[in-house]
Parts: C-alpha cells; structure tokens; sequence
C-alpha cells in the first residue's frame, strides 16, 4: 500500500516535471526548427511537425550572401572584449572588498549592485552624445567600455564570493614568510582563484553577448552584433522567418552551452555570488 | 622587510606610520580602478544627462543644446499621458511579474527538490531559457503569437480559449499580458533553480525532526523552509523587480509599445524619446525621473529586508 | 572579411586591451586599400532597392567603382541615417531620402545640395523630371538635395470581379467624393463573394508613420492642412490639425477601419497591401508601388497572387475642396560627411538616369516589380506600357499631386509623425475621440514647434511653389 502510494508519487512528480520542461523547452526548440524549415511550413496551420530539413536559411545567413557571419565575429570581439577589459578592474576591488573591512564596503557592494538598477537605456543617451562627439560612435571600444557597466558590478559580486572561499590563513602564512603582496596574490590566491575567475568570465561573457541595447545604438553597420543583425530582418515588407531562426539560433547556442558547462556554477552565478549554489 | 599586515591587526603592532598608511589605503587602491572606470562610463554619462535635462535640445536640430527651460522638461514628462502610462505600465508589469515568476519558481523549485534520477539533467536544462538573450526572447514569442500562424494562437484556439481579433498582440487588453507571459517564460526557470539551490541548504534533519513531530507539507514549507531561505527570497526578489523595471527589448521586438501606449515601459519610452526622436533635453529628464524612483524603490525595500545582512 | 582581428593573448591583458582600442578606433575602409575605388549605397527595402541592386553591376562595368548596396526597413533606415550623422560617422556615400526627411536633412546639412553638380552637367537632363516630383520629394528651400529615383503617388485598387458581383458601379475617372468612397466600401462590406466573407477595405493602422502616411492622403484631400501657411511665404507653422476639416477626415478614417480587419490596426505599409493580395478585401487606396505589389502574392516572390489579373485601378476620391494628391517616394542624397561624394555624384546621376531606370523596370527576377518614374519619357515608353499597363495613371496621379501639404518635410518632422501617428491609432482603437486626437496633437506640435524655434519662424521664409519650382529647374537645366 505504502509501495503504491510512493509510485503514485513519483509517477506525478516526473510527470509534473515532463510539464515544466515542455513548456520551457519545447519553445525553444520549435523556434530553433525555423532555421531548417522550408518557407511554407513556417506559418501553416495546423503546425508541420514533419518536414524536410532545407539548409537555405544558414546558407543565407551565414555563407552567401552570409550577412551575418561578420556580425557573429563581432559579437565574439565584444563579448571578448568585455570580459578582458573587465578583469583586471574587477579583481583589485573584489579582493579589496572580501579581504579587507573597508569603511562603507557594504555600501560599495550595494553601489555596484544599484548601477544595474537603472534602465541601460537612461545612460545610454548621454552615452551616445559623448561617444559620437569624440568620434567614437561604432568602435569597438565604445561598446565594450560601456558593457563593464553590466559585467564590472556583478563580476565585482561573485569573485568576491570564490576570494572568500580562499582561506586568509594561507596568504598570512605566506607573508609572514616574507612574501610582499603582489607575489602573495600571484602565488597564492590567484591559482586557488583560477576557477573561481574562469567562472565569472563566462558569465560576464554571456550577458556581454546577450546584450542588445548597447550595440543597437552604439555600433553601426560594421561592427553590429548578432542580435541587431536578426533584427534587421523584420522589414517593412514582413519578416524572413527562416533567416531569424538560423541567426537567432546561432544566438542562443554560445550561452547555452555556456551554461551547461557550468553548470554546477549556475546558481551562484546568477545570484551574483551571494549564493554558494 | 617589514611585514605588511593588514586586516584584522595583531595584538601588537609596530608597524611604522607610513607604512600604516599604505597599510591603509592600500584597499581602496585596489578599489580604485574599477570604481574610476565605471564612474567615468556611468557617472559622467548621468550627469551630463542631468545638465542636458534643463535645456531644449533636439539632436536632429542641432548638436548644442538649444535654450535654457529650467524645470520645463520635467513638466512635460510629468504631464506627457504617455510618460504617466509608461509608468503605469512598468509597475503593472514589474510587480506582477516578480510575484508570478518567484510563485512559479518556488513551485518548480519544491518540485525539484526531490531526489530522483534525472533531476541533475532537468536542472540543466530547465535553465536554457534563462541563458538567452531577451532580445531572442523577443524574437521567439513574436513568431509564437503571430496571428495568421502562431503556435500559441492556434493551442489557444484549440482550447476553446477566446483570441482577441486583432491578435494578441494587438489588442490593448493582451498585449501586457503577453509580453508579462514571455517575461515569465525566460526568468522563472531563473527563480526556480536559485530557490532550488537555496532549499537545499536547509539542513534536511530540522526537517526530519519536523516531520517526525507529525509536521504536514505545508506547514514544513510555510514555517521552516520559507524562513530558512528568506534571504536568497528576497534577493530573487530584488533582482527580478529590477530587471523587470527595465524591461525594453521584449517591448522593442514585440508591440514597440503599441497597441496605443499599452505597452509602454520606461524603458522603451525613454529610448523612443532619445534614441529615435532624439529629443536628448526630455529623454535626459526622464532618465532623472526614472533613476530617482528607482532608486527609491529598491531604497526603501533594501533598508527594510537587507537591516541585518552581511 | 575587410577588417583586420586583434590577436588576443590571455596573459598579456594591458597589451590586448590597447590592441583591441587601437583596432576599434581605426576607420578601415576599402578606398584606403590599394586605391580601389568604390562606395556604399544604402536605402529602404523598397521594390526600386531590388532592381537598383539588380543593376548596379552595368554600373561596376561602366565607371569602374565598386558598389556595395545594402537595404534596411523604412524606420530603422531613418535611425541608422540620423544616428550616423548626429555621431558625426557617415554609414554609406549614397542614401535614399524620403521626402519627408528631406527638409530636416537639408536644414542640418546632412546632406549635401546637389545645385551646383546639375548646373554643371547636362547629363542629368533635369528638364525630363515631373516637376510636381521633384517640387515634393527633392527641393527645399531652393536647394536641389537629391535626384528622385522612386516616388509615388496614391491610387485606389479595387477587385473588379467582386464589383460587378456586388453591382456597385466605380468610376473611372475620380470623379467620386470620399463620402461615395466610404459608402461604397460599406456595401462591400461583409458580402460574400467567391466562397469567402469579402471585407470593405484594408487600412494601415500601425503608429507612427503608416498609419501618417495613410491618413494624410484622405486628411489633405478633404482640406486638412498641417500648418498656418505653408509652403508659400511667409512661413507660419502654426499648426491647424485641429480645424473642422481635419476632424472630419479622421472621423472618416475611423470609418474606414470599421470596415477593415481589425488586425489592420497594426498593419504596416506592406501588410495592407498583401492583405489587399489576399483576395478578401473589397477595395483600398494606397501608394502607387502597390499596383504591381498586389499581384504578387509575397514581397519579392515572383509568384502571382489570386487578385493579379482581377485588379482595377482608379484615381482617388475628391472632396469639394481642391484636390490634392499625395506624392511621396525616394531620391539618392548624398551625405555632406561622406569621402567619396565624386563617386556618389556619378553613380546618383547613373541611377536616376533614363537609361538605368529603364533597366531596373525591365529587371524581372521578382517578376516586374519597378515602374515608379519620376521621368516623364519613361511613361510614353512602349516597351515599358506593355508590361506595366497602370502607367498613363500612375503619370496623372504624379502630375497632380503634392508632397509639400500632404505631408510637408519640415525639420522635425518625425517627431511630429510620432505625436500624430500615436494619437490616430488611439482613434482606431477607440481610445480617443476624433477631436481629441486633433486637439492634443495641435497642442503637442505647438510646443515641439516652438521649442524647436519654428514658431515663431526664426528664419527667412522661402516661398516654396511649383512656379517657383519649375523656375529652379529651368535654371538649373539652362
């Protein structure tokens, strides 16, 4: 009795749980079948589940005329980009905030935390003035600089919280042996750290790439990212679906299988580090 | 060599005062750069914004400001019915949003909680919303909803569930919703694996003891679990009001604020308002407005829940 | 691609963080490499893109420069054109104007008036241009800032089958009033026809700019006008978009909507037109380019659509005021920033030129898509009739008509399109009345006006006729 009661319970747990990943799953995979899918199956009703894969939208996209394959690239030099500029600013403070009792640290967190509050828009606009006066509207660099805005908090969050997980008692050990900081941080927090740091730059990665805001306004036909490009295929004369899938799966995938890397990493990673996942 | 210690001081220091100076500055050295860097890409940007919010200035007529109106940009934006409806909008949607995406994500997050095979697998891939970037998102739900040949038009129909004719994003009374619903889609796997991560700490023999002592479900959940992770709750709290306060891309792609104004956010307004009409005078007024009951917000709700922490 | 990649090393962080901003500040353009010649052109996605780009290699073959085209939708071409010159960075030599833009662009200098290149070359036979077009989508102020390559006039597209079927009578000559217009489009409403529930007619109701550029035709025809006195001199733009006339017009479109689908209420320029494609709708007015948009069945498909061969076309309604046909469409400009403005002077002489005009409407690999003229010869060409069989009435519509009331192209322009654009939607969804909407869209264009100092108007007025146009062309072609 006891046995079928446990069975019924297990039945109804994975078949809520069959629910919830159709509903978050299912999605993305029938918006992921539109990069294959030939053009008259995109809207017919009742939906086509069967079809012959047609490769035209990648071709399209990616090879030739492949209007997007540049974007791809740079969205790769900007995320890139972002990440490298991001560290060595990130680290100093994180190690500053975890290690030392800094008058107003907490404060300083919250501060961090607080520049993600306002809308990327609201600083955008003056952005973009100041960038285009000084000729630097569709640079590269203009992009990235203003990405730290995102990645500089959060990565500031989270190395912070793997720099705690380093015990103090060994970099102590280390000085009293004679060690002057930076050898001490080099030598020994830095190595315990590297996962910790690899860790917050995949994740500093992944929202660099998926933002769209910045480069839709700071970057121009050159130097367009991947999410502006998919975006310029709703024209005025209505949208070339397969065209937005096969760009927009190429979107997805890097933050996907980013994720499922770090899997074990997720949570902390999303909550800045204020939670050991 | 002296020894630089720092932190927590010995019992007896004989550190030269030079060297404690260093000592102590050596922190907000270390602090320093980053802190200069987003000053100068975000500081420098809010206050030109806030010079520029007393001016008229249209970029398209010119590239300087074009004359001096005082508080005249915060009049109109205050008075603007679309800027009221903006904010209306974004509270309807943030406040909602947050409420049904951490219900939602508790719910899954319970349901995760149970150790069975799979359960590592699920988590991984319940995620994958989360991981994309809204603008796809955008992209995603647009095709989903489309009227002529949408997925979700069509189950609906199928359901018997009435569709406005215009399409659910066409019609004033769906397409906040809609736009809500796609929000949700993303980020309550987000709620879901964090509370998830969260549940897990409490130490499972308080709830053993609970059960033991002939505690129900229910009364575990509400009066041990809940408390136990009322910080990563509030957390996920704060960071969903945030960032659905901000919601632009999904607005961009899906309605650009239509039909009407219905689905306005701040967001979205502000960009309409600077980045397409370029009006940089109101837009910067706005931007202060924005900031300011943003600020207070997340102000007030930090003081209230964050008083004990860290 | 043409860029050079940063090699980025993981140690060395300070050395690949200055390599990175030094690439990312660099321009690097193709006429630095080997001294090639070659310019970037970008326009809207409009049917005269596909057969420009279609062309452009005859153009490569003959001058030698090298074109790279590119297109973009109608709003995001506007962004990307201001955002370009606000930041000071142009993104292309050659770019398509739409007329309402043109005087906003001239204002500003964006572009770069072409006055003194058409004097100087007889090639541009400047005289076989429709006076009317060039008065609406290329002059501002006395200055020439683009040559047309596509404008458009309006026209009202009807199913012949359906009709007769139904026994209404559509006169040919225009000579109906919009109040006929509407009744007839009420009959045809909701009839059924050929196995299908048949719909009056179709609007574009999408805000900010289709739903502008639909309404404005109707509003001007009915005596609607946006501003105290404009375009003569002197300048007054005071605006009387709450007058009676205006008023009436708006409460009439929102009879035409009742009479459309409801899903037009987010319909775009091109979604009105292929719904019209479809076969459902009785009759609607739209710009010229739909006449052969229709009978295809998707935008640049080359498939005919089920109305292809069911197709009428006739002049617009009238009211009992002067008649006033609204002319709008595209000319190349080429921007005051740009590095290559001798390259794009010769290939915006080449593509508005009869010659390569003529090429682009005989392109067929979209099936025949681009008869949109702003040449007069083009129109009495045999081999050009026999396959675009619309273009005696496309010429009188161009003839006729006037871009400078309709929708005049004054500097802010599109910040006044947002305003009214937002406010007529309301209307269409039922949340404004027609004289609200009229009235808090004068109220707003006012103090957009005044802030932007054109009320009142700051500078010298210039009396801006067709006379005064034809004058221009006369010694410009002299």
């Amino acid at each position: 009795m006891r046995r079928k009661k446990l069975l019924l319970r297990t039945g109804l747990i994975y078949a809520g749980l069959i629910l919830v990943l159709l509903v978050f799953i299912g999605p993305i995979l029938w918006f992921a079948l539109l990069a294959i899918r030939p053009s008259e199956t995109v809207f017919a009703i009742p939906p086509v589940i069967f079809f012959t894969p047609s490769p035209a939208a990648f071709q399209s996209t990616f090879v030739d005329p492949g209007a997007n394959r540049h974007q791809l690239v740079n969205s790769l030099i900007v995320a890139g980009g972002a990440v490298l500029l991001n560290l060595p600013f990130s680290f100093p403070a994180a190690y500053a905030l975890s290690r030392f009792r800094m008058r107003g640290g907490k404060n300083m967190m919250l501060w961090y935390l607080g520049l993600l509050m306002a809308p990327p828009v609201a600083f955008l606009i003056p952005y973009f003035v100041l960038v285009s006066r000084i000729g630097l509207r569709g640079t590269y660099l203009a992009m990235i600089l203003i990405m730290q805005t995102i990645t500089i908090p959060f990565s500031v969050w989270l190395m912070k919280s793997f720099i705690d997980e380093v015990p103090v008692e060994l970099e102590e050990a280390a000085r009293v042996d004679g060690a002057k900081w930076p050898r001490v941080i080099a030598r020994i927090t830095l190595p315990l750290v590297r996962p910790g740091m690899i860790v917050t730059s995949m994740f500093a990665f992944v929202f660099s790439w998926n933002n769209a805001a910045f480069p839709l306004v700071l970057s121009n036909q050159r130097t367009a990212t991947l999410p502006i490009g998919t975006l310029g295929y709703f024209a005025t004369a209505g949208a070339t679906w397969t065209f937005i899938g096969a760009a927009a799966t190429a979107a997805m995938l890097p933050p996907m299988i980013i994720f499922l890397v770090l899997d074990r990493y997720v949570a902390r990673g999303l909550t800045f580090g204020s939670l050991k996942g | 060599m002296s020894n630089n210690v720092i932190g927590r001081a010995p019992a007896f220091s004989l550190a030269p005062s030079r060297a404690r100076r260093r000592r102590r500055l050596f922190p907000y050295l270390l602090i320093a750069p980053s802190v200069v860097l987003l000053v100068a890409v975000t500081i420098f940007p809010l206050f030109f914004a806030l010079k520029s919010s007393f001016y008229f200035w249209n970029l398209q007529m010119g590239p300087k400001p074009l004359g001096f109106i005082g508080f005249g940009n915060y009049r109109m934006a205050l008075t603007s019915a679309v800027f009221m409806a903006s904010v209306v909008n974004t509270l309807v949607l943030t406040v909602s949003g947050t409420v049904l995406e951490v219900f939602f994500g508790l719910m899954i997050a319970l349901l995760l909680c149970h150790a069975l095979p799979g359960m590592s697998v699920a988590r991984a891939l319940l995620i994958m919303p989360t991981t994309i970037a809204p603008i796809v998102v955008g992209f995603l739900f647009r095709y989903m909803y489309d009227p002529t040949g949408g997925l979700i038009p069509w189950l609906l129909a199928k359901a018997g569930v009435p569709i406005p004719r215009t399409g659910l994003l066409g019609s004033g009374l769906t397409a906040l919703p809609s736009i809500l619903f796609a929000d949700m889609w993303q980020w309550t796997p987000f709620c879901a694996i964090v509370l998830y991560a969260a549940l897990l700490s409490v130490p499972p023999h308080v709830i053993e003891a609970a059960r033991l002592d002939g505690a129900s479900a229910w009364t575990i959940l509400r009066r041990i679990r809940l408390p136990l992770i009322r910080k990563t709750l509030s957390f996920v709290v704060m960071l969903r009001f945030m960032q659905l306060f901000n919601t632009f891309d999904l607005v961009l792609v899906l309605t650009r604020g239509g039909p009407g104004s219905s689905t306005r956010t701040l967001g979205y307004t502000l960009y309409q308002q600077g980045l397409v009409d370029f009006n940089i005078g109101l837009a910067s007024a706005m931007t202060w407005i924005i900031v300011i009951m943003v600020n207070a917000l997340i102000g007030l709700y930090v003081v209230f829940v964050f008083r004990d922490w860290e | 691609m043409e860029r050079a990649r940063p090699r980025i090393s993981r140690r060395s962080v300070l050395k690949s963080a200055g390599a990175v901003a030094g690439a990312s500040v660099l321009p690097t353009r193709r006429l630095f490499a080997a001294g090639k010649k070659s310019i970037r052109v970008l326009t809207v996605a409009d049917p005269f893109y596909y057969a420009l780009a279609g062309v452009t290699d005859q153009f490569r073959q003959e001058t030698g420069i090298d074109v790279a085209i590119e297109s973009l939708a109608y709003d995001q071409l506007n962004a990307r054109l201001v955002s370009s010159f606000v930041g000071g960075q142009p993104d292309a030599d050659v770019i398509s104007v739409d007329n309402i833009w043109l005087g906003q662009y001239l204002e500003s200098k964006w572009i770069k008036p072409l006055n003194d290149l058409v004097k100087a070359d007889k090639d541009v036979d400047i005289a076989d241009f429709i006076p009317g077009v060039l008065y609406s989508i290329s002059l501002w102020r006395g200055q020439l800032g683009s040559l047309p390559i596509a404008p458009y006039g309006m026209g009202v597209m009807y199913r012949k089958d359906y009709i007769d079927a139904a026994g209404v009578k559509i006169p040919d000559d225009g000579s109906w009033t919009w109040t006929e217009y509407l009744d007839t489009i009420k009959k045809l409403n909701g009839q059924k026809f050929g196995g299908a529930s048949m719909i009056g007619t179709v609007v574009s109701g999408q805000q900010p700019a289709p739903i502008v550029h639909m309404f404005t035709q109707l509003a001007a025809s009915m005596g609607a006008r946006w501003f105290k006195h404009f375009p003569e001199a002197p300048w007054d733009f005071t605006p009387t978009i709450d007058s009676k006339e205006n008023v009436d017009a708006i409460r009439l479109f929102a009879e035409l909507y009742k009479a459309s689908p409801p899903e037009a209420i987010n319909y775009n320029w091109f979604d009105a037109g292929m719904r019209f494609a479809k076969g459902d709708i009785g009759a609607f007015y739209w710009w010229s380019a739909y006449f052969y948009l229709c009978r295809k069945d998707g935008y640049m498909s080359g498939k005919d659509s089920v109305v292809a061969d069911k197709m009428g076309i006739v002049p617009i309604p009238h009211s009992d005021h002067p008649q006033v046909g609204s002319t709008g469409g595209w000319s190349l400009g080429i921007p005051s920033n740009s590095a290559a403005t001798d390259e794009a002077w010769i290939f915006v002489k080449w593509a508005t030129s009869a010659k390569a005009q003529k090429a682009m409407a005989l392109y067929t690999k979209y099936g025949y898509q681009f008869s949109d003229f702003a040449r007069r010869s083009l129109y009495k060409d045999p081999d050009l009739l026999k396959i675009y069989p619309y273009l005696p009435g496309q010429l009188v519509g161009l003839e006729a008509g006037n871009g400078k009331i309709s929708r005049p192209g004054v500097p802010t322009y599109t910040t006044l399109e947002s305003i009214y654009g937002l406010n007529l939607n309301k209307v269409l969804t039922g949340e404004m009345s027609p004289e609200d909407c009229a009235k808090q869209t004068a109220q707003l264009w006012t103090s957009v006006l005044k802030g932007n100092f054109m009320i009142p108007y700051q500078l010298k007025s210039y009396d801006d006729t067709l006379e005064a146009a034809k004058a221009l062309i006369a010694s410009l072609s002299a």
